[in-house]
């Protein structure tokens, strides 16, 4: 089977401006055997998979490398949130005095 | 107006700008017993990690994100002690100055309406598929803070 997998933020960037990538892979593979399918295609991106700073995700949720996948699961990789910078909840407290 | 129609309105995803004011009234109008909202509004700075900005791109993953926020909505809704609960992010580009995020927490008393709204910004940036590119004089870069 051949999956289809969503990228974004600086993945698409990294991965000329790709919007997704087509990986082969056996039927009844887990998200594991995809990684190490990325890992072949682009080192860096498999590395960063392998350290967990890229997460993939299964049918919108966080998977982790024991997944098994469908042809029909919808997947993609997900880079770090944007986050932001926030005060500390200390210098919230007063407002609950 | 349906359970469905309801979430839609209050947790969305969208390009536009908004208006706090109707935002505000959209969950004071939700219930008489509400005695206290509380608000936060994410703004786009002009500077960033000591570099100046001077425009910033939203992108999120439609489907995921949608289903993330509607997620911290109903855990706000049964953790906290709160009436109602909208979560509203921007994508797309985004001017200095310009509305990025906006959280309307309304509840019988404000501790309660406080608490709900900073762990629910909180939790967007944590579990939210949105990502931040901000355009900078050595280019774009994208965001990945996790303070």
């Amino acid at each position: 089977m051949i999956v289809t997998v969503k990228l974004f933020g600086m993945l698409k960037t990294q991965l000329h401006n790709e919007s997704e990538l087509k990986v082969p892979l056996d039927q009844g593979c887990r998200v594991d055997d995809l990684i190490a399918a990325i890992q072949s295609m682009n080192a860096d991106v498999g590395d960063l998979l392998l350290k967990r700073k890229i997460l993939v995700s299964v049918n919108h949720e966080v998977a982790d490398g024991e997944t098994e996948l469908a042809g029909t699961d919808e997947i993609a990789l997900l880079p770090p949130f944007s986050g932001g910078a926030c005060p500390p909840w200390e210098m919230l407290a007063d407002v609950y005095r | 107006m349906s359970t469905v129609d309801t979430e839609a309105s209050l947790v969305r995803v969208q390009r536009e700008d908004f208006s706090i004011d109707e935002e505000i009234n959209r969950v004071r109008n939700r219930s008489t017993r509400i005695g206290g909202i509380a608000t936060f509004l994410g703004t786009a700075r002009d500077r960033s990690n000591d570099r100046d900005v001077s425009r910033i791109t939203f992108e999120y993953y439609e489907g995921m994100a949608q289903k993330k926020l509607r997620e911290i909505r109903e855990r706000a809704l049964q953790d906290f002690d709160v009436i109602e609960v909208l979560i509203l992010h921007r994508y797309g580009e985004i001017d200095i100055g310009e509305n990025i995020v906006l959280i309307v927490v309304g509840a019988m008393h404000r501790a309660d309406a406080f608490k709900a709204c900073k762990w629910c910004i909180d939790e967007l940036k944590q579990i939210t598929p949105i990502w931040k590119c901000e355009q900078t004089p050595d280019g774009e870069v994208w965001v990945e803070q996790h303070p």
